[in-house]
C-alpha cells in the first residue's frame, strides 16, 4: 500500500513527472535557442519561472465564473497526473494497469484540453474567447488522427493496456516496424496535442496575445505551465511506450532508455517548432483531416489484416 | 524643362485666370500661386481628369496671417509635381475634401481640420487625426498664434496671457 | 393578363421571401459578430495604434484604424528652432529610417541656400542611405516573420542586422540617430579601414540574404501563410496613393532614386525591383531583392568614391523660399516641404513620411482576411507610426549628461540598488565591432 503510494506520488508518479516535465521544458528551451543562434535559459530556468509565478498576485477577472476560474488548473493538472500513472516508466510495468487503461489515457489527456476551452470560456475575455473557440476546433482536427494512430498498434498486440502492449511488442519485436506510419501521424498531430509551433494558434502571441491563458496570473497560471510541461511528458511517454517499446529486463536501465527515447521525442518536437512558421486555424484542420487522418486510416486497415493473418 | 513648361502652357490655355501664376520652380517641379476655392477645384479636376496627375501625394497646410494655406502636391508617371495652392480666410476657413477624387487625401485632410481648423466639407466620418480624445476645441496648435507655452498639458487648457499681463510668458 | 399577373404575384412572393431570408442571415451574422480590439497595446505592434476589428467567425469583416497616439508636435516645434537644431530634430522623427529624413531636409535647405554639396559628401549619404535600407528591411524580415510565429527566421535576421549596426556605428559613432547628415555635406568622413569592413560585411550578407530569398521562394509553410494575403491590386494601390514596397509589389515603379536621382544616385546604377504578386508574399520578396539591390549600390560606391572635401560651409539664414525634397525611404517616398521667410529660423516644414501614405489602403487589405492574417497585413506595409505621426518634444530640467558605456552600466546598476536589486555580479560581454 504503502510502496503504491509512493510509486503514485513520488516516483515515477507525480513528484517525477513534474520536474521531468520542467526538464524537458528547459530542454526544448535550450534546442529552441541553440538553433536559433542564441544561448538559451539556465537549467534552472522553468523552476525560477514556476517558482516566481506562485508567489504573484492572482487577479481574477470581475465577469468571469470564479469557481471554475480557480479550480481548472487543478483539474488539467490532477489528470494529467493520473494519465501518467499508467505508463510504463521504471521497469517494463507501469505503477497501475488494467485492460482497456490506454483508452482512459487518451480521455484523461482530452480533459486537459477540455480545461484550457473551459479555462478560456470562464475568463470571458475577447482573445481568450477566441482562444478558447480555436483550442476545441484544433482538438477537432488532431483528435481524431491521434486516436487513430494510437489505437493502431493496439490492434496487434489484442490488448487495450499499454503495459499489455509493451509486452507484446517485447516479445514480436519485428511488429514495431508495422507502426512507422502511424508513429510520424503520432508525432506531427502530438504537436498538435501540445499547442506548440506550427500548431500553436490556439496561443497565438501575435495575433490573440496568449489565448486562453490571456487572463490567467499568479498560482493559477504557474498549475496551468506545469500541467503543459506534464503533458509534453505524458505525450512523449506515451509515443515512445506504444512505438519504441525497446526493453532489457533490468529496471534501471530500461528507465534510462526511457529517459533517451523521450528526450529523442523531445528533440523531433523542438525541430519541428523552430523550422516552421505558424499554420493558421483552418490550415490545421485541412492538414490533420486531409493529410494525417487517410494515413492513420490506412494503417488501421493494414493493422486488421495483419491481426486477421495472425489468428488464421 | 521642356515636359514642365508644356503642362504650364496648357495649364494656361485652359484656365485664362492661370496666367502668370503658375511658374515653372525648377525640374519636374511647378508651383501655382493661391487660388480661391472655385477656380481651384475647376483646376484639379482638370488636371486629375485630362493630365495624368494620377497621384496626389501630400497636403501642406499654411499659416498666411488673414488666411489658411493650403498646398496640395500632385504628381504624374514621370515624376513631375505640381503644387496646387488653395488659400480660404481664417474667419470662414471652408473648403472641400478632394478625397472624392483622390481617396489618398483622408488622413492629410483630416490633419488640416485637427491642426488648422479648416472645415473640410465632405470629409468621410472617422475618428479625428492626430490630436488626441479631449483636445479643447477651438485649439488649432498650427497656426501661428499659437504658442505651445501657454498650453498646460495637465489641465488640457490654453491660457494665453492678457494683454499687460506678462505672467506665464518665457 | 391573368398568367402575367399570377407571374407579377409569384416574382413579388419570391421577392419579399428572399427579402426575409436574407434579412434572418444578416441578422444572425450579425449577432454572430463580435468586435476585439487590437491595441494601443498588443505583443503583434511595436508602436501605439488601435484596430477595432469586427469579426465573424475568424474573418475580418471591418476594421477601424486609430493612429495618432505617437504625435510630438515636431513640426510645430520646428518653427521657433534655428535650421542647424532642426537637423537633429528632424533626425528623431524616426529611429529607423532617421537618415532618409535628415538627407530630405538638409537637400531642401541647400536647394533654397543654393548650395551644391561636394561629391564625396554626395556619396557618404548614398552609402549611409543604403546601409540604412539593409537595416530597417532586415528588422522588418525578423518581424514579419515573428507575426506569422516563425521565430527562427525573426532571430536569424535579427543576428545579421548586428552586423549592419556594427558597420553604421564605426561609420557614424551611432547604431541609430546617425547625426552624419550636416546643411553643406556631412559631418565624418570615411576611411579605407571603414570601407575594408563595409565591403566584408556586404559579402556576408550576401550569401544570408540570398538564402532567405530561397528560403522564402521554396518554404511551403511561409508561401501557405504569405501567398494572397493582404490583397492590393495595381489599380487599388494608385486609388490609394501607396508608396515603396508595397506599390512596387503590386508593379508600380516609383523609386525616387531612378524617379527623381539624389544625393550621387545620378552616378551610381540602381536597378528597380518590382514585383506582381501584390500581396504580402510579394512585398517580401520585393524587400529581399531590394537589400540585394542596395549591397550593388553600397560596393559600387565604396569602390567609386571621389576624393575631396566633405562639406561646405552654409550660410545661417537662409533666403526666402520654398522647396519640395523627396527621398527614397526604406519605407518608400519620403517628401518635406520647406519655407523659408529669411531669417535663421523655417517658418513652416511639413513631413509626408511614406507610412503616411500606406495607411491609407490598409482597410481596404483587411476586410476578407482571417484574424490570424491581420498582424502580418499590418507588419506588411512596415508601418512606423512615428513617422506617421512625427509630430512634443521633452524638456529634460537636469540637462543632458554625456556617459560612456561603462558609465551608463554603472548607472543602471546604482538605479537598481536604490531598488534593492544587486545586478553589478551579472558578467557582461565586451561589445566587439565587426571585424
Amino acid at each position: 500500500m504503502v510502496l503504491k503510494l509512493v510509486k503514485i506520488l513520488i516516483f515515477p508518479g507525480f513528484s517525477f513527472l513534474a520536474i521531468y516535465g520542467m526538464f524537458l521544458e528547459y530542454l526544448d528551451r535550450k534546442i529552441y535557442a541553440r538553433i536559433q543562434n542564441r544561448m538559451g535559459p539556465p537549467w534552472y530556468q522553468p523552476l525560477a519561472d514556476f517558482l516566481k509565478l506562485l508567489g504573484k498576485e492572482i487577479i481574477i477577472p470581475a465577469d468571469s465564473n470564479k469557481k471554475m476560474f480557480k479550480i481548472l488548473p487543478i483539474v488539467s493538472l490532477a489528470a494529467v497526473a493520473s494519465a501518467f500513472v499508467y505508463i510504463p516508466v521504471f521497469g517494463n510495468t507501469s505503477s497501475a494497469f488494467f485492460e482497456g487503461d490506454l483508452i482512459i489515457v487518451l480521455y484523461l489527456m482530452t480533459i486537459t484540453t477540455i480545461c484550457m476551452f473551459l479555462a478560456g470560456w470562464y475568463s470571458r475575455g475577447v482573445y481568450a474567447t477566441i482562444g478558447s473557440v480555436r483550442t476545441l476546433t484544433q482538438m477537432f482536427a488532431y483528435e481524431v488522427p491521434l486516436f487513430m494512430a494510437l489505437l493502431a498498434p493496439a490492434l496487434i498486440a489484442k490488448t487495450w493496456s499499454i503495459t499489455g502492449m509493451t509486452a507484446f511488442y517485447e516479445e514480436h519485436p519485428r511488429y514495431i516496424l508495422i507502426n512507422i506510419p502511424a508513429l510520424f501521424v503520432a508525432l506531427i498531430s502530438g504537436q498538435g496535442k501540445l499547442e506548440r509551433a506550427p500548431f500553436d494558434s490556439p496561443e497565438a502571441e501575435t495575433e490573440i496575445v496568449s489565448g486562453v491563458f490571456v487572463e490567467y496570473s499568479g498560482r493559477l497560471l504557474a498549475f496551468f505551465k506545469l500541467s503543459v510541461d506534464c503533458e509534453l511528458v505524458l505525450v512523449a511517454s506515451l509515443i515512445s511506450a506504444i512505438f519504441l517499446p525497446i526493453m532489457t529486463d533490468i529496471a534501471v536501465l530500461d528507465f534510462v532508455i526511457y529517459l533517451l527515447k523521450t528526450i529523442g521525442i523531445l528533440i523531433i518536437f523542438s525541430l519541428m517548432r523552430s523550422i516552421m512558421a505558424r499554420f493558421r486555424i483552418d490550415q490545421v484542420v485541412k492538414i490533420c483531416w486531409r493529410y494525417l487522418t487517410p494515413i492513420a486510416t490506412v494503417q488501421i486497415i493494414i493493422n486488421l489484416l495483419i491481426r486477421g493473418l495472425l489468428t488464421l | 524643362m521642356q515636359a514642365e513648361q508644356e503642362i504650364v502652357d496648357r495649364l494656361c490655355e485652359e484656365f485664362p485666370f492661370l496666367k502668370g501664376r503658375v511658374h515653372v520652380q525648377r525640374q519636374k517641379r511647378i508651383f501655382t500661386g493661391h487660388l480661391v476655392k472655385e477656380e481651384f477645384e475647376q483646376v484639379i479636376r482638370y488636371l486629375h481628369n485630362n493630365m495624368g496627375f494620377y497621384k496626389a501625394n501630400h497636403v501642406v497646410g499654411t499659416d498666411e496671417g488673414e488666411n489658411l494655406g493650403f498646398i496640395y502636391l500632385l504628381s504624374n508617371k514621370e515624376g513631375i509635381m505640381l503644387a496646387l495652392k488653395e488659400i480660404a480666410p481664417k474667419s470662414d476657413p471652408k473648403i472641400n475634401s478632394m478625397t472624392c477624387i483622390y481617396p489618398s487625401l483622408e488622413r492629410h485632410e483630416r490633419e488640416l481640420v485637427d491642426l488648422f481648423g479648416a472645415e473640410v466639407q465632405g470629409l468621410p466620418e472617422g475618428p479625428s487625426y492626430p490630436l488626441p480624445d479631449g483636445w479643447p476645441k477651438g485649439n488649432y496648435p498650427l497656426r501661428k498664434e499659437w504658442k505651445p507655452e501657454y498650453f498646460d498639458k495637465n489641465t488640457m487648457t490654453y491660457n494665453p496671457p492678457d494683454a499687460g499681463n506678462d505672467k506665464g510668458k518665457r | 393578363m391573368e398568367k402575367v399577373d399570377e407571374n407579377k404575384e409569384r416574382a413579388e412572393n419570391k421577392e419579399n421571401e428572399e427579402n426575409k431570408e436574407s434579412k434572418q442571415n444578416r441578422e444572425t451574422s450579425e449577432r454572430n459578430r463580435i468586435v476585439i480590439p487590437i491595441g494601443p497595446q498588443h505583443p503583434s505592434l511595436k508602436e501605439p495604434s488601435s484596430f477595432i476589428i469586427t469579426l465573424e467567425g475568424e474573418k475580418v469583416v471591418d476594421a477601424v484604424i486609430g493612429v495618432g497616439y505617437v504625435h510630438r508636435g515636431i513640426e510645430k516645434a520646428c518653427e521657433s528652432r534655428t535650421y542647424i537644431q532642426n537637423l537633429y530634430l528632424i533626425e528623431r522623427v524616426c529611429g529607423i529610417c532617421s537618415h532618409t529624413h535628415s538627407t530630405a531636409f538638409c537637400q531642401g535647405i541647400e536647394e533654397l541656400a543654393g548650395i551644391t554639396i561636394p561629391r564625396r559628401a554626395a556619396y557618404i549619404r548614398v552609402i549611409v542611405a543604403e546601409l540604412e535600407r539593409l537595416h530597417s528591411h532586415l528588422l522588418w524580415l525578423g518581424v514579419a516573420a515573428h507575426e506569422i510565429g516563425f521565430d527562427t527566421l525573426f532571430m536569424y535576421s535579427w543576428r545579421d542586422r548586428e552586423k549592419v549596426l556594427d558597420v553604421l556605428a564605426e561609420i557614424c559613432g551611432n547604431r541609430v540617430n546617425y547625426g552624419i547628415n550636416t546643411i553643406g555635406g556631412v559631418r565624418r568622413d570615411i576611411d579605407s579601414e571603414m570601407m575594408q569592413d563595409t565591403l566584408k560585411m556586404a559579402d556576408y550578407l550576401e550569401g544570408q540574404l540570398k538564402y532567405y530569398l530561397d528560403l522564402v521562394m521554396t518554404d511551403k509553410v511561409l508561401s501557405a501563410r504569405l501567398v494572397g494575403i493582404g490583397k492590393l491590386s495595381r489599380e487599388d494601390a494608385l486609388k490609394f496613393g501607396v508608396v515603396g514596397p508595397v506599390a512596387r509589389a503590386a508593379g508600380i515603379m516609383d523609386d525616387i532614386r531612378i524617379i527623381e536621382p539624389y544625393a550621387a544616385y545620378d552616378e551610381i546604377p540602381v536597378n528597380p525591383v518590382t514585383d506582381t504578386h501584390a500581396d504580402v508574399f510579394g512585398r517580401t520578396v520585393v524587400r529581399i531583392k531590394e537589400m540585394l539591390e542596395s549591397l550593388e549600390i553600397i560596393r559600387y560606391s565604396v569602390k567609386n568614391i571621389p576624393d575631396g572635401d566633405i562639406a561646405v560651409k552654409a550660410p545661417r539664414r537662409i533666403p526666402a523660399g520654398e522647396v519640395i525634397s523627396r527621398t527614397e525611404a526604406p519605407r518608400g517616398e519620403n517628401i518635406h516641404y520647406i519655407r523659408s521667410n529669411g531669417t535663421d529660423m523655417p517658418d513652416r516644414v511639413r513631413i509626408r513620411a511614406p507610412s503616411q501614405a500606406n495607411w491609407q489602403g490598409m482597410r481596404h487589405m483587411l476586410q476578407g482576411q482571417y484574424l490570424a492574417d491581420i498582424p502580418i497585413t499590418i507588419a506588411a506595409i512596415d508601418p512606423c507610426y512615428s513617422c506617421t505621426d512625427r509630430a512634443i518634444v521633452v524638456n529634460s530640467e537636469s540637462g543632458t549628461e554625456i556617459m560612456d558605456w561603462q558609465g551608463l552600466r554603472q548607472y543602471s546598476i546604482e538605479w537598481y540598488k536604490k531598488r534593492g536589486i544587486d545586478v553589478s555580479l551579472v558578467k557582461m560581454p565586451e561589445r566587439k565591432f565587426y571585424a
